[in-house]
């Protein structure tokens, strides 16, 4: 097999990433011709940072998208954790390591839950998590109806910390990836994400255990929703009940446009990345193009259209 | 190896199993056999963890089990090749392969270095020379069919179940399973074989047990039963000559369609046929010759890409369903559940699919006579429902194709293209549809038979047209029209070099 | 082999635990659990099924009904339409962007309806032509619309609705409310198309495998737009009923009506997968929902617990019910 013949086969079983890649370079060129400061080091550093909380969340949204379902209890869980966080450290440095185990074993657990219902009631993993997801919003209002607690200067680093030179949050949710990334590709049961998600029958009758598959995938799912609850917590400085609601939804976007099928058995969590990060680059482009708010949703939306319906439109199987 | 003892299954409405039994020893391939609807299907999914039983015991090895998932029956060693395939479409051939069973490195991670390697080899060693990166759904149906038989090689299988794996590989690769069933059968492996092709059956079983209506039948050496014994065992009376008799006259000289060097779809090429009203011409070859590539351009599902084809005169470089049907062409597809028939609706919606506008009145379904339209149907044909609204998806594959021909017999006026018409259908069903095919024949229509059944092929046809690799390499008529003949046209070598 | 054994086996092998339960719950199961709902309502609170809570209930029910009829063309048709709160909320919008007079209610009519049917258009296009994922092409339609009110409205949105949709909207007659008789009209008329007609034939048959709809020589891009167009023009006049009951104007008019008319439809037996769902059904699992929502209100639970029972009730109703 000649070199070329391999690049191109690469490139070909890879053509999200590929595609993604070449929208954020053509975002790039875009902004550095629009505004200056735009593609200096230092603004790429700050739309690295700003897309950590969707990274985070995606991250785990890309998991339960590759098994064929889908997680919407993402939203309320992030609400829930980071309310916790804030009203369970209430400001005393001595609580922020079992608060911060404590909180991501709950995010774990929960995600549990969710794949426990879906395995054992039969149910679509949308309606579980859309289930979920109000019952989890309910159990947070009842430990706070507002803004609660606080946190202490130290667990701020987290957010807004630098760790030489890059930001402390963005570069953990990198390595989260990674991790996620090698897991699938090198643990049995990761690459079984993929065949679940391909067909769960087919899973089934192959004798796959479907169980633990999904154990896996919204377990981690809870975990990244929790970690995006502490990330949240530190960037405030203190929990609001509501304040993972549009996550719900959003997390979905980066998971798309990094070529993840909504159907199952094919993506990656390194796509979902490099989409969080599109979506945080074009965010910013539009701040500095002074484009109002209300216009900023329309240029998103129009960008997802553009971006499904030119290079994804090969990829869902009809 | 295996014993079934007393085995009984039932399902809301349907006694699918009673009473039986099975025995197989180790190192024996032991053959299946039965009707559709005998219940091969439920013993099978019984053996592998799908279902469990109602009454009965299962002795694997000499322990009594009780599976409770496939995954605990596949875990003891016992490992089935379905006949609807479950690959993984979007996987890789090497991960369909080793789904479940991944080669790991010391440290326990995934080797795909070596799953890669090994998946060649193992391909090469069955015959099929694809590269193993290449994703499960984009492969043809043989190659399928050669992956799955390639997954069961991997695991360590005490006990093997074939369910029809060569209804769509023939020549070559059936002799390559083959030789690796025997070479495992020598290792001490016991293997289940069901076929419908009983040639098969006497060339590869040491023994054979025949079902019919869910119950055991017999059991007996094949060194010691014939081919009508086992036909007379499966169906339960004497069958008449299986097909109708041919035409006696010659047809009619005009061909009704005539090919001017069609191209479909960049996978048919240069095919230059014709067809008369009154015919039966088989299209013959291996699968994956492009002979449903053909009948789907013809039909308008696939583009042409070259030349032109005649209807009753009428010259046509493209085609659409919706204008092929209104010039009185007909599809019967190769997978009546997922190409042809509406399988969440009852037999009146499927019989009067493509002519809804014959039961329309200002825009509302008649049901009425949607109705009598299909009671009309079922008692032409005989399809074996309980009415109208019977669901399709309860009914056996014999009676589904039954409703699938006389939804097109209904309104086709100038050519019946048929794909496969009798996979997966019992043997009283096949001789239906057969006398159905002949009689429109007669009437006028030109069918185009598609089949990969030779025995049908040269049982039905008043000629053969052979095809391979998108190009057609011969045509036969009368007395020419052999098996071998067939098989030489369909296997031919090209001169110019292959990919 | 497939054979009528092997199908009716995978069929009650996929229903899970209580299969037998299930299996007779399944078909007419929910028309079962909402008079039960009701009664237990009655049982635990008097004013539960009182003439004024009733037509209350009616009065509520009618734009989440409105909805789920035209979720569910979408979902039996294979789709999800996830813009059909941005719609009613723009259409809410475009109500209150006039004079407040009844003189401009043909003006809004007209509006909202070609708002409506640019959106349908859109989706559908996008999901038939270009092979979007539903989720993802009205997800984007959803932001789109959302994008385009806030910069109507500058994000601080102001004016008046008109009487009439006031009164079509909160007002009743004889205890029946107007949206209510609204509902009944476009349920009993939406019913007969997809039940009756060719066209609701052809969307069963594309939604339960489009492959055979093309075979069969149908249409299957035209049908697929036809139904988002439907699902958007309904959301549309769901909005417009909406704003009529709120009064005043919001951006978030509908909000989680999308998710609620998924729910509705999964919980009235309109699968996921397509090919399947009627009418009725839909109906029902909006009644149910609402119904619900009701009771816990009338209990006195305070807003949490309400929130909970709600996502506890979507779960087990989707457990015994969704196919």
């Amino acid at each position: 097999m000649t070199g070329s013949l391999a690049a191109v086969r690469w490139f070909r079983a890879h053509d999200s990433l590929v595609g993604v890649t070449l929208l954020i370079a053509a975002v790039c060129i875009l902004g550095a011709g629009t505004a200056d400061r735009f593609f200096s080091f230092n603004n790429m550093v700050n739309v690295y940072e700003q897309s950590t909380d969707l990274a985070l969340v995606s991250i785990g949204q890309t998991l339960a998208i590759l098994t064929g379902g889908i997680d919407l209890s993402v939203g309320s869980l992030i609400s829930l954790t980071s309310c916790l966080t804030s009203g369970l450290i209430d400001g005393d440095p001595s609580r922020v390591a079992p608060v911060l185990v404590a909180v991501l074993a709950l995010g774990v657990l929960i995600g549990l839950v969710n794949a426990a219902l879906v395995i054992g009631l039969r149910v679509h993993p949308l309606i579980v998590t859309l289930g979920m997801s109000a019952i989890l919003q309910g159990v947070t209002l009842f430990y706070a109806m507002g803004p609660v607690g606080k946190v202490p200067r130290d667990f701020s680093f987290l957010a807004y910390g630098r760790v030489g030179g890059f930001p402390l949050g963005a570069t953990i949710a990198v390595m989260l990836c990674i991790i996620v990334a090698l897991l699938l590709r090198y643990l049995p049961l990761g690459r079984q994400i993929y065949a679940v998600g391909d067909d769960d029958n087919a899973a089934r009758l192959a004798g796959l255990p479907r169980s633990r598959v999904l154990m896996l995938v919204y377990g981690c799912s809870g975990f990244c929703c929790a970690a995006t609850g502490l990330y949240l917590a530190a960037r405030f400085g203190s929990g609001q009940p509501y304040t993972g609601v549009n996550y719900t939804l959003a997390s979905i976007t980066p998971v798309i446009l990094g070529g993840t099928v909504l159907r199952g058995g094919r993506g990656g969590v390194v796509g979902t990345l490099l989409g969080a990060f599109l979506i945080s680059l074009v965010n910013n482009l539009l701040n500095f193009m002074d484009v109002s708010k209300q216009y900023q949703l329309v240029a998103q939306a129009l960008i997802i259209i553009l971006a499904v319906s030119v290079y994804m439109h090969r990829r869902e199987p009809t | 190896m295996l014993r079934l003892k007393g085995i009984a299954k039932s399902f809301p409405g349907v006694r699918a199993l009673n009473d039986v039994n099975l025995d197989v020893r180790p190192g024996e391939i032991h053959g299946l056999l039965g009707e559709n609807g005998a219940g091969k299907s439920t013993l099978i999914k019984i053996i592998a963890g799908a279902y469990a039983p109602d009454q009965g015991e299962i002795l694997f090895e000499d322990t009594a089990v009780r599976w409770s998932s496939p995954r605990e029956a596949k875990q003891r060693g016992i490992h089935v090749v379905y006949q609807e395939f479950v690959l993984f479409p979007q996987l890789s051939i090497t991960e369909n392969i080793f789904v479940g069973h991944e080669r790991r490195t010391r440290i326990g991670t995934v080797d795909h270095a070596r799953m890669r390697r090994e998946a060649r080899e193992l391909l090469e060693r069955l015959g099929v020379s694809i590269d193993p990166s290449v994703s499960a759904g984009s492969l043809s149906i043989a190659d399928q069919q050669m992956v799955e038989i390639a997954r069961a090689m991997v695991r360590q299988v005490k006990l093997l179940v074939l369910d029809e794996p060569t209804a769509v590989i023939a020549g070559r690769e059936v002799k390559l399973l083959f030789d690796r069933l025997r070479r495992l059968r020598a290792e001490g492996v016991s293997i289940i074989f069901i076929s419908h092709r009983l040639e098969e059956v006497f060339a590869l079983c040491d023994r054979v047990t025949v079902l019919k209506d869910g119950e055991l039948i017999a059991t007996t050496d094949v060194a010691n039963v014939t081919r009508e014994r086992l036909i007379s065992m499966m169906v339960g009376r004497e069958l008449g000559d299986l097909f109708p008799p041919k035409r006696t006259a010659p047809p009619a000289m005009t061909p009704v369609l005539r090919t001017e060097a069609l191209s479909v779809d960049n996978r048919v090429r240069d095919v230059s046929i014709a067809l008369r009203p009154g015919e039966i011409v088989a299209l013959a070859g291996m699968v994956g010759a492009g002979r449903s590539e053909l009948a789907h351009g013809l039909f308008g599902v696939l583009p042409i890409s070259g030349g032109a084809f005649y209807l009753e005169g009428r010259r046509f470089t493209s085609m659409s369903p919706a204008k092929a049907i209104k010039l009185g062409m007909g599809l019967v597809p190769e997978d009546r559940k997922s190409q042809g028939l509406a399988m969440q609706l009852d037999v009146a919606a499927n019989i009067t699919g493509p002519a809804l506008h014959e039961v329309t009145r200002r825009l509302l379904i008649d049901t009425e006579s949607e109705a009598s339209i299909a009671r009309h149907e079922i008692s032409r044909y005989r399809i074996a429902c309980r009415g109208p609204q019977t669901p399709v998806a309860t009914m056996s594959g014999g009676n589904q194709q039954k409703v699938l021909v006389a939804r097109w017999a209904r309104i086709c006026r100038t050519v019946l293209i048929v794909d496969e018409p009798t996979r997966g259908v019992d043997v009283g069903a096949k001789a239906e549809i057969y006398r159905i095919l002949r009689d429109l024949s007669e009437q006028g229509l030109a069918i185009l038979m598609i089949s990969s059944e030779l025995t049908e092929v040269v049982g039905m046809a008043d000629r053969v047209i052979v095809m391979r690799e998108g190009q057609v390499t011969g045509e036969l008529a009368g007395t020419e029209a052999t098996e071998q003949n067939i098989m030489n046209l369909a296997t031919i070598e090209r001169a110019a070099g292959h990919a | 082999m497939t054979d009528a054994v092997t199908q009716t086996a995978e069929a009650a092998a996929r229903l899970g635990p209580l299969p037998r339960l299930r299996s007779s719950v399944s078909r007419f199961g929910i028309f079962m659990l909402l008079p039960a709902l009701v009664l237990l309502g009655g049982a635990i609170s008097s004013t539960f099924l009182s003439a004024g809570n009733i037509s209350n209930l009616l009065l509520q029910l009618a734009p989440l009904g409105i909805v789920a009829i035209g979720q569910a063309f979408v979902m039996i048709v294979r789709g999800l339409d996830l813009s059909v709160a941005s719609t009613m909320a723009t259409a809410a919008v475009i109500a209150t962007g006039f004079s407040g007079s009844n003189r401009d209610v043909a003006m809004i009519t007209v509006v909202v309806l070609a708002t409506s049917v640019a959106v349908g258009l859109l989706n559908g296009v996008l999901v038939a032509k270009r092979q979007v994922s539903p989720f993802l092409a009205t997800l984007a339609t959803m932001i789109l619309l959302q994008g385009f009110r806030f910069a109507y409205t500058q994000g601080a949105p102001s004016g008046n609705v008109p009487p009439l949709f006031r009164v079509l909207g909160s007002e009743k007659f004889y205890g029946i409310p107007y949206d209510f008789a609204i509902l009944l009209v476009l349920a009993v008329i939406f019913w007969i198309v997809l039940h009756r007609s060719a066209f609701g034939r052809r969307v069963f048959i594309v939604g339960g495998n489009p492959v055979t709809g093309r075979m069969l020589g149908i249409r299957t891009d035209v049908i697929t737009i036809a139904c988002y167009l439907i699902s958007s023009c309904l959301a549309g006049a769901a909005g417009l009923i909406l704003s009529g009951y709120v009064g005043l104007v919001d951006n978030w008019v509908g909000q989680g009506y999308e998710l609620d008319s998924i729910v509705a439809c999964v919980i009235g037996g309109v699968s996921l997968k397509g090919g399947r769902g009627s009418i009725p059904g839909a109906l029902a699992g909006a009644a149910i929902i609402m119904v619900a929502a009701n009771e816990v209100l009338l209990f006195g639970l305070p807003i949490q617990i309400q929130i909970i029972i709600k996502g506890v009730v979507i779960v087990l109703a989707a457990a015994l019910y969704a196919r």
